[in-house]
């Protein structure tokens, strides 16, 4: 159930594109037509599902404060952690290395139309920011770290994919000349941002303190409800009684 | 301007406009959206660049010859690395009120294209000093585009410039505040950068009509 | 590209050469500059504890601390003595204030009892006990220093944080917002622990009301106050129990 939810979550409210704006050099520039999108799109989740994991190994093993203790518990002190930065770029750029060579083997044409930005994936800040954030938030385990990886990555391809699918049909309108291209883009996905961030709303779980507050308050609220009407109604049960009372001593 | 030729003096003015790093090249924009809610945040950012930016240009520069071309992302990479880790230590280290302001930052330098765009593109095919002024004069195109944004975000946000209130005080309710004008806090978040960004685009093209895309 | 920058055992003699030259040259710097940045770090948190309760060199709208020279003494000054909780027991540990938060959570996670750092604060004939606090905002970790009085009613507190986004999560080390919780209640009437929420729609900007246990919320940094509200609760609350005892 952890696994659906974060795997959810990555997609949906904590988009890269989105929510956290990583990678929008490539996702802007390559956004020209759907089939290189839906390429660049692929190899994002392809490098950010092994690179997330990998690097989630070297931080529990190596960087982590403490993290040496498996080679001797003298090394219990050592906190290598200013080297995350270039630990997990280097297992990037290696990655992206593969990913360029194997591309550049099986479809040159989509090796030429990616150009630079191929070997820029490498710096691209979502696939940075992925293995950033896994160390930031803490992921606990292997598996989690791969649902994220992986979220994330189909977060950033339907991102572009979007983004590719309404820059193909906007050439056919009549978009001021100097918006033309770049200058829209930037609007429409401002605009697909500010639409994601209705997402927010749709927290799962993981909220159980908020809500047992929410309920308590709620429970409390209607407590006191409940009591504000009994003591009314006795209230007017007493009025009514005065006044039956009065009427009885009238009648008599 | 008389130790710069027109060629290098051109590196320097070209990115101010025609080959803006953000709005031409479509470099650095995760850090263009991510910072420019404050003006100061702006304004340090821009600085750190063009201190990376410079600095590792020439690095690289001096490095073209022997880096092989099978690892020269990585190589590059981590030159940026290095050079942003190790501003981090010393400040921590000397002046450690300013490096807690920095460090917000070091994550988004290391990553921002425009660097290794910038060490693609020029330096490692050209000398250290035209790399030197290219690395500075990218930065500061770079740095035009985030002032002007951090600008309005900032002042149509939360009515402050680099802190300070302009407009009035929102909650005494003085100045602009007392018409009944509010801030508007939608500009505080990043897709109103993406959109302010995009008008910049197009006052841009407008100026400059060959610079809109055919269709 | 001359054929040699090409060649297989060129790029591995260059690449371990790299790494050679990269490694040293950081680990180098890390551990000769360690000793500076710790005593940096040191100071620091002296400096913070005091401006949670009160002693600092604030102007009229910017935080300022005590400057780094007289720091260690002003701490010696104002805070007379510094406990740590241990489930129900508490010692004195002059070097309380050392410990690492961040440690101790994870080791409240696995299981193990997790120290608690209190620091007594005496001004103007106050007295001010002061606890740190950690948790999560948006982007990285954020923590702080929460001081109160003896009804766990805040006096003071001080925030920072790892990378929250400038201007808006970042903006919880501001004077405006951290003045917003002195005064504000934790518990109760009944002494039942309550915490304060950092809450959009609060209805009351200037913060007069003091026992709603809500203070107003940032625009455009939701989930950084989310992340206050979260480890004001999660980790005062471990203190309400000492503060059970002092009432004996």
């Amino acid at each position: 159930m952890e696994h659906l939810e974060l795997f959810f979550k990555s997609i949906f409210i904590d988009n890269m594109v989105f929510a956290t704006f990583l990678g929008m050099c490539s996702y802007l520039a390559v956004s020209k037509k759907v089939t290189t999108a839906v390429g660049l799109g692929a190899a994002v989740i392809f490098v950010l599902a092994v690179t997330v994991p990998l690097n989630w190994l070297l931080d529990q093993y190596l960087l982590q404060e403490g993290a040496l203790v498996w080679l001797g518990s003298e090394y219990a002190e050592y906190d290598l952690s200013f080297l995350s930065f270039i630990m997990f770029i280097a297992t990037i750029a290696t990655m992206v290395q593969l990913v360029e060579i194997i591309v550049e083997k099986f479809s040159p044409s989509l090796y030429n139309s990616l150009g630079i930005f191929l070997p820029l994936i490498a710096v691209n800040c979502a696939i940075l920011g992925g293995s950033l954030f896994m160390q930031s938030r803490e992921i606990p385990s292997l598996g989690l770290a791969l649902t994220y990886g992986v979220g994330s990555g189909i977060g950033w391809f339907l991102a572009i994919l979007a983004i590719a699918a309404i820059r193909e049909k906007i050439r056919y309108s009549s978009v001021p000349p100097a918006l033309r291209g770049l200058g829209i883009t930037f609007i429409i996905t401002g605009l697909m941002a500010i639409g994601f961030m209705s997402f927010g709303g749709m927290l799962t779980g993981g909220d159980e303190e908020k809500k047992e507050k929410n309920t308590e308050a709620t429970l409390s609220n209607n407590l006191e409800k409940e009591s504000k009407v009994t003591s009314i109604i006795s209230a007017e049960k007493s009025e009514n009684e005065e006044v039956a009372d009065n009427i009885k001593e009238i009648q008599n | 301007m008389g130790l710069l030729s027109k060629k290098d003096a051109k590196l320097i003015t070209d990115p101010l406009t025609d080959n803006n790093p953000i709005t031409i090249q479509v470099l650095g924009i995760c850090s263009a959206l991510a910072i420019t809610a404050e003006l100061k945040a702006s304004i340090v950012m821009s600085v750190s660049v063009l201190f990376v930016l410079g600095l590792g240009n020439v690095v690289i520069s001096l490095m073209r010859n022997i880096i092989p071309s099978k690892i020269r992302i990585i190589v590059q990479l981590i030159v940026v690395a290095t050079l942003v880790i190790i501003v981090d230590l010393v400040l921590k280290a000397f002046a450690y009120e300013l490096s807690k302001t920095l460090s917000v930052f070091v994550g988004l330098i290391i990553t921002n294209c425009i660097i290794m765009g910038r060490f693609e593109a020029f330096a490692l095919g050209n000398g250290p000093w035209k790399s030197f002024l290219d690395g500075v004069g990218n930065s500061l195109g770079y740095a035009v585009i985030l002032i002007i944004v951090g600008f309005f975000r900032e002042l149509l946000g939360s009515g402050t410039l680099l802190g300070i209130q302009v407009l009035g005080d929102p909650i005494e309710k003085t100045g602009l505040y007392a018409f009944g004008y509010e801030n508007n806090g939608f500009m505080l978040l990043s897709p109103m950068a993406l959109i302010v960004v995009g008008l910049i685009i197009w006052v841009q093209r407008s100026r400059n009509q060959a610079l809109i895309e055919e269709n | 590209m001359s054929k040699k920058t090409d060649s297989n055992s060129y790029t591995m003699i260059f690449a371990i050469g790299m790494v050679l030259v990269v490694g040293s040259l950081l680990a180098f710097l890390a551990s000769s500059l360690k000793p500076n940045i710790s005593e940096n770090k040191r100071i620091e948190k002296q400096q913070n504890i005091l401006y949670a309760m009160g002693v600092n060199e604030n102007d009229e709208s910017n935080a300022i601390f005590v400057s780094t020279s007289v720091a260690e003494q002003e701490f010696k000054k104002y805070i007379k003595k510094q406990l740590v909780i241990e489930g129900d027991n508490f010692t004195e540990d002059e070097k309380a204030y050392m410990i690492d938060v961040k440690k101790e959570k994870s080791k409240a996670k696995n299981g193990g009892t997790r120290k608690l750092p209190l620091f007594v604060g005496e001004k103007d004939g106050k007295t001010f006990y002061i606890a740190p606090i950690r948790g999560k905002g948006l982007w990285d970790a954020i923590w702080g220093y929460v001081a109160m009085d003896e009804n766990m009613i805040v006096q003071g507190a001080y925030f920072d944080h790892k990378g929250e986004t400038p201007g808006l999560g970042a903006n919880i080390k501001y004077r405006f917002f951290m003045d917003d919780f002195k005064g504000e209640h934790l518990l109760d009437a009944s002494g039942n622990f309550k915490g304060i929420r950092v809450a959009k729609g609060n209805n009351d900007p200037k913060n007069e009301e003091k026992t709603d246990y809500e203070v107003d919320a940032i625009a455009g940094a939701t989930i950084t106050g989310d992340g206050v509200s979260a480890m004001i609760k999660s980790d005062l609350k471990l203190y309400v129990n000492y503060f059970k005892t002092l009432k004996q």
